[in-house]
């Protein structure tokens, strides 16, 4: 499955909501109960199910969905 | 100038339209500032009109005073207008936080034999998995879709663009049931507060005295309104007073809220410890060129507020915030902090007048200056609650010799300042949020691998306390990453986001005492590597 899609059945799961259709320019803003708690859940559930790790310092620099898609693109390609 | 006018006590008339028949119909009531930053004015005629409609709505559903109907939004326009709307048709209105899961729903709507519900879309999934497990659920209402989709669940657009703006509330007496939230305990499920509109007495009261909030004021309240202070101080008593407030539908931001507190020259703020403790945590340069001269005070609530905040709003911002103290059964403000009043650091500042506490000890006995024991308050104050609905026994226990037992122990000094020291429960104080252990526990035990569980509130420098979840698996199972997902994303979608465990730490056992009940006490002294006292009731 593309990375998009794979990344937005994260979304629903973790947000509780099958018509969540992510974007690259999404932020918190736009998906309701995106909020600092269910952020770690988020980030949580795409480290496992990727098989990857975010630093801390690159957790502070996503700004929207396409920060997140970047990041994980980046750390997928390079295993 | 008394608030009470022909005696009439609802609380939606008095907060629209006794507001506009003063003269206020063309002020603004709200600033909505979406979280894309859209700003729409709501003049107090608006809001009048727009919970008219929606009273006319549920009376065409036919709904009547008494029924219950909750509100499960994120903070919108729609949240406001349902809410007065119900009030003036002396329906009760439950707000529920829009991060509950399933179990939370349903714990609070069948307790409750809620009738209807408002909710946004993006949270039907939840309601439509468990709507058989509500039999009395007769209408979900939902505001972002413009037809309705069945015979009971309901378009709030269309059903407002066919309702009358003209409602007239009926007399309404002070004991008329009014607002419903629901608390948790240490064991058992959360308990309905229910309050009555003559709480609108206090709630404007201390908006005026406390808040120091006049008609010239622009007012934010950053509370949700699934919490009392949402309420109390988001809607109750600034409208009650014809006060502008500013209504703001993002998260925290730090520079974002700044650029609203200048922009929108806020001169009262009322926020809660965690949010001013994250502010703390951003860099001090964040706050350079801001100019906040319309800002005349900042009040907090929620959980004790450290020295260390007071001192750096002090130096960061060159203002006091005064911490306040109340509780979802106190309905408003008790012991405070306030502007004329000495802070000092940490207290919870002094009881208002009319409001009489005491600390007493297990036994009932009135304990003297300096010795911690039960916080209790003399009964009788106008914003009290009237029952836990549906739990008679629950509201009789809270009640002893006159006094309300509100569960938090304190001592009183010799200048009459209170100092909160803890819980006499179990129940954990996370960012402000009151979350039952047993809520925790039980959803845990929901999840197949889970064997056991004690769940315990741990100290926390951002959130007061941390949730931490001690779990003891089946034996055919192991820890892993993904069953550590399973078990986050399992409590954030049953419970709530908030009730998330911060820490999950696997032991091989959960101390039980003798009759199975769960040693949180000892679990929490083993975390935090103290002595666990006397442990002697502990199971073999």
């Amino acid at each position: 499955m593309e990375l998009l899609g794979k990344l937005n059945e994260i979304f629903c799961e973790v947000f509780d909501d099958d018509d969540i259709k992510i974007a690259p320019e999404m932020t918190s803003n736009d998906v309701d109960g995106w909020d600092s708690l269910s952020h770690v859940n988020l980030i949580v559930t795409i480290e496992t199910k990727f098989n990857i790790r975010f630093s801390h310092k690159e957790l502070l620099t996503f700004k929207n969905v396409g920060d997140l898609l970047n990041s994980i693109r980046s750390k997928i390609t390079t295993v | 100038m008394s608030i009470i006018i022909n005696w009439q006590y609802n609380i939606g008339h008095i907060c629209t339209r006794q507001q506009c028949e003063l003269g206020l119909g063309e002020k603004v009531a709200f600033r909505w500032i979406s979280a894309r930053q859209e700003r729409i004015d709501y003049t107090f005629s608006d809001l009048d009109r727009e919970s008219n409609r929606f009273a006319n709505v549920l009376q065409s559903l036919g709904f009547a005073a008494g029924d219950i109907l909750f509100t499960f939004l994120p903070k919108s326009p729609e949240q406001f207008f349902s809410f007065l709307g119900v009030l003036k048709l002396q329906v009760i209105c439950g707000t529920l936080f829009s991060n509950f899961g399933d179990d939370a729903l349903v714990d609070r709507l069948v307790d409750a034999k809620a009738k209807g519900i408002v909710t946004k879309k993006s949270f039907l999934k939840k309601i439509m998995r468990v709507r058989d497990q509500i039999p009395s659920l007769k209408y979900i209402i939902v505001t972002d879709i413009e037809e309705h989709l069945s015979a009971d669940t309901l378009s709030y657009p269309a059903l407002m663009r066919e309702a009358s703006a003209n409602f007239i509330a009926p007399p309404t007496s002070p004991n008329t049931p009014s607002v419903l939230h629901y608390t948790s305990g240490s064991t058992g499920k959360p308990k309905g507060v229910l309050h009555v509109h003559r709480s609108i007495l206090h709630q404007s009261r201390t908006a005026s005295e406390v808040l120091t909030l006049n008609e010239s004021d622009i007012y934010w309240c950053t509370a949700d309104q699934g919490w009392v202070t949402g309420t109390s101080y988001g809607i109750i008593g600034p409208w009650s007073l014809g006060v502008t407030q500013i209504h703001y539908g993002g998260g925290y931001d730090a520079k974002l809220w700044f650029d609203l507190l200048q922009g929108e020259a806020v001169s009262v703020w009322y926020t809660a410890p965690t949010a001013l403790r994250m502010l703390m945590r951003e860099d001090v340069k964040l706050y350079k060129g801001y100019e906040l001269n319309a800002l005349r005070h900042i009040f907090s609530v929620g959980e004790p507020l450290n020295p260390e905040v007071i001192t750096w709003a002090r130096t960061t911002l060159g203002k006091d915030i005064y911490d306040t103290w109340f509780q979802t059964e106190t309905g408003g403000i008790m012991i405070t902090n306030r502007p004329g009043l000495v802070i000092k650091l940490g207290s919870m500042g002094t009881p208002l007048d009319g409001i009489d506490p005491a600390i007493i000890a297990d036994d009932g006995e009135l304990l003297e200056n300096n010795i911690q024991g039960n916080l209790c308050l003399k009964t009788g104050w106008p914003s009290m609650f009237v029952t836990y609905l549906n739990n008679e026994s629950a509201y009789n226990s809270k009640l002893k010799n006159g006094y309300y037992y509100t569960g938090d122990t304190a001592v009183r000094d010799d200048d009459g300042y209170y100092w909160f020291k803890g819980r006499s429960d179990d129940v954990i104080n996370t960012a402000g949020h009151l979350i039952s252990p047993f809520e925790v526990e039980s959803a845990l035990l929901e999840i197949e691998e889970v064997a056991e569980s004690g769940v315990i509130g741990a100290p926390d420098e951002l959130l007061y306390e941390k949730i931490v979840a001690f779990v003891q698996l089946h034996k055919q199972f192991s820890w892993s990453r993904e069953l550590e997902v399973k078990i986050r994303l399992h409590i954030s979608n049953r419970a709530s986001s908030i009730a998330t465990p911060q820490e999950i730490i696997i032991v091989d056992g959960v101390p039980k005492n003798k009759s199975g009940k769960i040693m949180r006490r000892v679990l929490k002294a083993r975390y935090l590597g103290q002595d666990a006292g006397d442990i002697s009731t502990l199971e073999d």
